[in-house]
């Protein structure tokens, strides 16, 4: 039973990362833009519902789309003006500048967060109890978080491998210049994919401040995160990193329970260094 | 990354005395808040310039460098704390523990390449942190205190020297031939191996001094500051702070990292003090709007007026005069190249099967074959690019099938590439010299530099960036590459694909004239069999992975299988 | 476009250069003669920013409510107060380059130390050298005092005392086992160890203990501790991992008789983001509403008008140190920093969180942290008994 509760905790650990992740995967993994903003976004979000519940007394769960849209609308304006200039670089060039705009760009939002919603930390009391399966436990709010993580991966790998948009993206990201070659509209996709990555991670945070208290601060633990779990599973590969982030959820329930907090805390990098050593061919395939 | 040729000598040592005159001055203005802030500076142009090493140079891009920061602040403290060691003494010693674990990491981590790279080091940095948090001997959350000996002057002083010192290898990496070892891997790796460069010793060494220059800082700013904590030593966002202040001033330059970190951390200061409300947006503001408007930083807007630029390593003196080289020892007798049975098998897929082949000296042997026949498998396995699955490869009497890619290169195995792989920011004689100089003292290498570029009329723009040459040209610098090897055997890779026929003419008139540069045999790999049939003395027909004919030109192309399996039923 | 840039850039080098233009001026001029009616400067830094915001925050709030009340009734030797302060964002070096700037650059007259243990320990060599008397409402490690550094001096209650009435009442309820955990930062241990030494003493069984980093998953520690049946859950931590402690072990189904959990219980916060799940648990306060300490009722009514909140004993600590400080400027008359330290050192000073006494090495005896529990959505004292503002409810119960 002890086994069994330590996996369903571990998978929906697992849950909480694909959700923070996933949305990475697309800005990142696919479209090679190191987006150092990420967790800016997730907390910015959060912070948001917060807000918006407190106001409304609505469900947070109504926050989600809200964040979605606007999130989208500002990441395509964003992608515009600040990513779309620096994707024309091309290469790895592009990564470190996108990088180091989206540094930039982090912290512009994490101090508008401080502005607008302060420094504290806050948390929305929903969905905190569990639903029980014999003498198991299933924590409601974990649970919704990971349907919504699985349903947006599902969802995700079917648009880029099962239509003509996604496969348009993944073909403007690994060639632009073959891409233009046939006919794409580069330019449009890339500002298609930014925003539908921006609203996803917004759509995260709000389900993240469900789970856990978030502050503007906790942005860059966010980021990391994600960043560890999309090199675990894969660039790009939503499959991959979907796996990574339970197997991973797991291993750390595991080890909290016998080890402790610290060993916890510390395995995913422990783990990514450990599956770089061991099998740098995994790694070397990317670029 | 734009070149000069001259340098402008007398505003560099002017600026350079204005800036050591101001340095030095510093502790004038008071021992407080002013030369803390200068010393803090100072501390962040060293993490810069140890960054610049690794991740500039080499384009290794490592979020972890703070590991050593870290690990080179605990030796400090710890070594005061427990031994009678003096402050000067354990700082260097942190340098040493720091190079260390450079050298020990280094072989592992830089297994992996990109974004990868840079997250194994951020993860590096992390396990450390936690390890320090928890370590009681260490003082665990609670930190170092180390005996207060606060002492302004000195460690300024100290941060000073090493800053000079950070200074002084990033020029000694912008100037010397080493440098352009570094520079050649963050162009291209594997073309820099086939022209002989030791891709991991270079790397590593790289690593291990952008490790020693943060851990000696460590240990300056533990002394310092007397007190030293886990989340200030391994503080991930230290890193990120550096990586922008180097993209700010410009990345793998000799300023860029003093510029960038100079004006950033001042900035960053200043707005914390004036605007505290709005310190981190204006920080980003700065940031983004730079970028986007000057990609290469400040040391790109610097370049723009002619200032900054990076001076090519090693450049000629005067009028570009070569004279041919003195003529190596001759190969010894018996084949040049013998590959043995050679099976080259990839998941699923076998590109080589069985395959043997001889060159002899003085012989000029062409490889045929259709698209994904495996002639260039055939150049990979060669030069080492690809391990074979079994058989072996003898050059001049010496089974090399395991030695990598470089040695080769280094003992006269020398190849083009189908499309010319370039160092498309080094210059035109950069280029050349990375090939000429291993196994060879410098002048002799500039003087082969010097002969191969004349004698291939790449003379007159031998300080231009390699991308800024015509499609012709850069064929021609391809080649000069391959020269600049010295090398015995020469391996051609499609060098007439896609030409027109008075280019292939230049081409075809090179490798006529290859004997004189000391060549003793050529194997050419060639779709356009008109361009090459009289080249070459003998022919050898590729199909899947097999040998199907091999003998004289015109009886290999008259052979009805050639015929069948390559040039199609049309013939 | 590149020109207006360019401009920016400018004005950007202009303004760096001021600061470092006015060093030298100051140099060059000297101190000038103070005159009457010079502001006394009291510099500090606070962490605006990062991990440590939140409580940092209410300090703040106390030392500007201190200074503003003085400045209404006159200010110190006839002289109005000023507040100078900068954002360490949380991070030691930071906090040591202010303190410079401040002592250095700025030359406060008097100084105050910033919030947490961690930042403290960063600045006390500076603080030593250049021989401030500097009061330290957040900073409740006792090594730091006790380790000769004479100049910081505490101004609040220890960490060890975080909770310390919590087991021996657990005791008293029949409780047998308890269950401990310790985040990994410098107060947070303090409390741990001190409480594992008490539970060693009053005979409880350590169910389970562990420390931990500062992570968001719990679930593997709830089970553990559901695992153990531990009558006492007690941790020492920060505001995040108290709330994500709490959530945890309901998701796991488990509710220990009593739930303790320091510093986090206490924010306004945490009653939002936990709901009912918050009843019933205990925590601490140095500082208490209903406490019967002069100019208590006038504090809480000064910093809700001020504020548009109700304060916490983090803006008590702060509000404390001005008033300790002020103490000591007045008796002394003087803003010398050796008779400040000496006058502190050998004086209690009647304040809103009682009689405050630094000992000779500054550390503050007699001062501790009482106990609340959250009953019903509201915070209420119940220990000591002698103020106590409800009897304990027990069990929790998770809702």
């Amino acid at each position: 039973m002890l086994a069994l509760q330590l996996l369903v905790n571990g998978v929906l650990l697992g849950g909480l990362y694909v959700l923070v992740a996933q949305s990475l995967n697309l800005i990142f993994g696919v479209m090679g833009v190191v987006n150092l903003a990420h967790g800016a976004v997730i907390a910015l979000a959060g912070l948001f519902t917060y807000w918006f519940t407190a106001q409304t007394g609505a469900s947070p769960l109504l926050a989600v789309p809200i964040a979605f849209v606007a999130a989208a609308l500002a990441g395509a304006v964003g992608q515009r003006l600040l990513i779309e200039p620096v994707m024309r670089a091309g290469g790895s060039k592009s990564e470190l500048l996108s990088l180091i705009v989206t540094f930039g760009l982090s912290y512009i939002l994490i101090e508008l967060a401080l502005q607008l919603f302060g420094a504290d930390f806050v948390s929305v009391p929903y969905l905190q109890s569990s639903w029980t399966l014999g003498s198991l436990a299933f924590g409601k709010a974990l649970v919704v978080a990971g349907a919504f993580a699985a349903g947006m991966s599902a969802l995700l790998y079917l648009w880029l491998n099962h239509t003509m948009s996604g496969k348009a993206l993944l073909a403007a990201s690994q060639s632009p210049t073959g891409a233009i070659c046939c006919g794409i509209d580069v330019a449009r996709v890339r500002v298609t994919a930014f925003a539908i990555g921006v609203g996803l991670a917004a759509a995260a945070g709000a389900l993240v401040i469900v789970i856990m208290p978030v502050a503007p601060q906790t942005a860059a633990d966010l980021n990391l995160l994600a960043f560890v779990i999309i090199a675990l599973g894969g660039l790009g590969d939503y499959v991959g990193v979907a796996i990574a982030a339970v197997l991973l959820g797991i291993a750390q329930s595991v080890a909290g329970y016998y080890l402790g907090g610290n060993a916890e805390y510390v395995l995913p990098y422990v783990l990514l260094l450990a599956v770089m050593v061991a099998l740098p061919g995994r790694f070397r395939r990317v670029r | 990354m734009d070149t000069k040729a001259p340098a402008r000598r007398l505003p560099a040592l002017l600026g350079g005395a204005v800036i050591l005159a101001l340095m030095a001055a510093m502790p004038l203005l008071g021992t407080g808040y002013i030369l803390q802030l200068a010393t803090d500076t100072l501390t962040a142009i060293v993490l810069a310039y140890g960054w610049n090493l690794i991740s500039g140079f080499t384009g290794y891009l490592s979020f972890g460098q703070v590991s050593f920061y870290g690990i080179g602040a605990y030796t400090t403290a710890l070594l005061v704390i427990h031994t009678a060691v003096p402050w000067y003494l354990a700082v260097l010693v942190s340098g040493v523990v720091g190079a260390l674990a450079g050298l020990i990491l280094g072989p592992i981590m830089l297994r992996l390449r990109g974004i990868l790279f840079a997250l194994g080091m951020l993860g590096l940095a992390r396990i450390l942190s936690v390890v320090f948090n928890i370590w009681g001997f260490a003082g665990a959350s609670l930190g170092l205190s180390l005996p207060s000996a606060l002492m302004p002057v000195p460690i300024y002083y100290a941060t000073c020297l090493l800053a000079l010192a950070a200074f002084g290898i990033t020029a000694f990496f912008t100037h010397s031939g080493f440098g352009l070892d570094a520079m050649s891997l963050n162009e291209d790796e594997e073309a820099a191996a086939a022209l002989g460069v030791p891709a991991t010793r270079v790397k590593v060494i790289a690593f291990m001094l952008s490790a020693a220059l943060p851990a000696i800082a460590g240990g300056l700013v533990a002394w310092n500051r007397s007190y030293m904590d886990p989340s200030s030593a391994f503080n991930p966002s230290l890193d990120l702070q550096v990586v922008v202040f180097v993209l700010f001033g410009g990345i793998g330059t000799l300023w860029g990292p003093f510029l960038g970190t100079l004006i950033l951390m001042l900035a960053g200061e200043q707005f914390g003090v004036s605007f505290p409300n709005l310190q981190l947006a204006l920080y980003g503001v700065v940031v983004v709007a730079t970028v986007l408007a000057f990609p290469g930083g400040l040391n790109g807007i610097a370049n723009r007026f002619g200032w900054l630029r990076r001076p090519v390593v090693r450049a000629p003196r005067g009028e570009i005069r070569g004279a041919p080289p003195p003529a190596g020892a001759a190969p010894p007798p018996g084949a040049l190249l013998e590959l043995r049975d050679i099976t080259v098998r990839f998941t699923g897929l076998t590109a080589l099967s069985g395959v043997s082949l001889t060159l002899s000296p003085g012989e000029t042997l062409c490889v045929i074959g259709a698209n994904g026949a495996g002639k260039t498998t055939l150049f990979n396995t060669i030069t080492g690019f690809v391990t074979p699955t079994a058989g072996q490869v003898v050059y001049l009497g010496q089974t090399i099938t395991a030695l990598p890619t470089f040695r080769r290169a280094r003992q006269g195995l020398a190849r083009s590439f189908q499309i010319p792989r370039l160092m498309p920011s080094l210059t035109v004689w950069e280029n050349v010299l990375l090939a000429s100089r291993h196994g060879r003292q410098a002048d002799r290498a500039e003087a082969h530099t010097a002969w191969v570029l004349e004698a291939l009329g790449l003379a007159p723009m031998w300080s231009l960036p390699a991308s800024r040459l015509s499609p012709g040209h850069q064929r021609q610098l391809e080649f000069a590459r391959v020269l600049g090897l010295q090398p015995t055997v020469v391996l051609l890779d499609e060098v007439m694909a896609g030409m027109t026929a008075e280019e292939r003419e230049t081409v075809r008139a090179v490798v006529r004239r290859l004997p004189e540069f000391g060549v003793a045999g050529t194997i050419l790999v060639e779709h356009v069999i008109a361009a090459v049939v009289d080249l070459c003395d003998r022919m050898v027909v590729l199909d899947f992975g097999r040998i199907i004919a091999e003998g004289p030109p015109r009886e290999v192309l008259a052979n009805p299988d050639v015929v069948k399996a390559y040039l199609g039923e049309a013939l | 476009m590149t020109s207006s840039r360019l401009a920016l850039t400018f004005r950007g080098a202009v303004r760096l250069a001021a600061p470092l233009l006015g060093g030298l001026a100051m140099l060059a001029g000297g101190a000038g003669a103070a005159r009457a009616a010079k502001p006394i400067v009291i510099g500090t830094t606070i962490s605006e920013t990062g991990p440590l915001a939140t409580d940092a925050s209410y300090q703040l709030k106390g030392i500007q409510l201190g200074i503003a009340e003085v400045n209404a009734h006159g200010g110190w030797l006839g002289r109005k107060l000023v507040l100078k302060y900068y954002d360490d964002k949380s991070s030691p070096g930071a906090a040591v380059r202010l303190y410079q700037r401040l002592i250095t650059l700025d030359k406060v007259n008097l100084l105050l130390g910033p919030y947490s243990s961690l930042v403290t320990i960063a600045i006390a060599p500076l603080i030593n050298k250049y021989h401030m008397a500097t009061l330290e409402p957040g900073a409740s490690v006792p090594d730091i005092y006790e380790k000769g550094n004479k100049w910081n001096l505490m101004n609040t209650a220890d960490s060890t005392t975080y909770l310390h009435q919590l087991l021996p009442l657990a005791k008293a309820s029949g409780a047998k086992s308890v269950a401990l955990l310790g985040l990994e930062s410098a107060y947070s241990l303090a409390c741990y160890h001190a409480r594992v030494a008490q539970a060693k003493q009053l005979g409880l069984k350590i169910a389970y203990s562990t420390t931990y980093t500062l992570q968001t998953d719990f679930s593997s520690i709830a089970l553990a501790i559901k695992n153990a049946k531990p009558d006492v859950v007690l941790e020492c931590g920060y505001y995040p991992d108290s709330v994500n402690l709490v959530r945890s072990l309901h998701e796991q189904g488990f509710a220990p008789r009593f739930l303790g959990e320091t510093v986090g219980p206490v924010e306004a916060a945490y009653l939002k983001a936990l709901g009912p799940l918050s009843n019933r648990v205990y925590s601490n306060s140095g500082w208490w509403f209903n406490f019967k300490t002069p100019g208590n009722k006038a504090f809480i009514a000064a910093y809700e008008k001020m504020f548009h909140s109700l304060p916490d004993y983090h803006a008590a600590a702060g509000f404390t140190a001005i008033q300790v400080l002020g103490a000591a400027v007045t008796a002394t008359h003087s803003l010398d920093q050796n008779k400040i330290r000496a006058w502190i050192v050998t004086h209690s000073v009647s304040t809103i969180q009682g009689k405050i006494h630094d000992n000779a090495y500054g550390h503050t005896i007699g001062a501790v942290q009482d106990m609340v529990q959250v009953q019903h959505g509201v915070l209420k004292l119940i220990r000591p008994a002698a103020l106590a503002q409800a009897k304990p409810e027990i069990p929790y119960t998770g809702h």
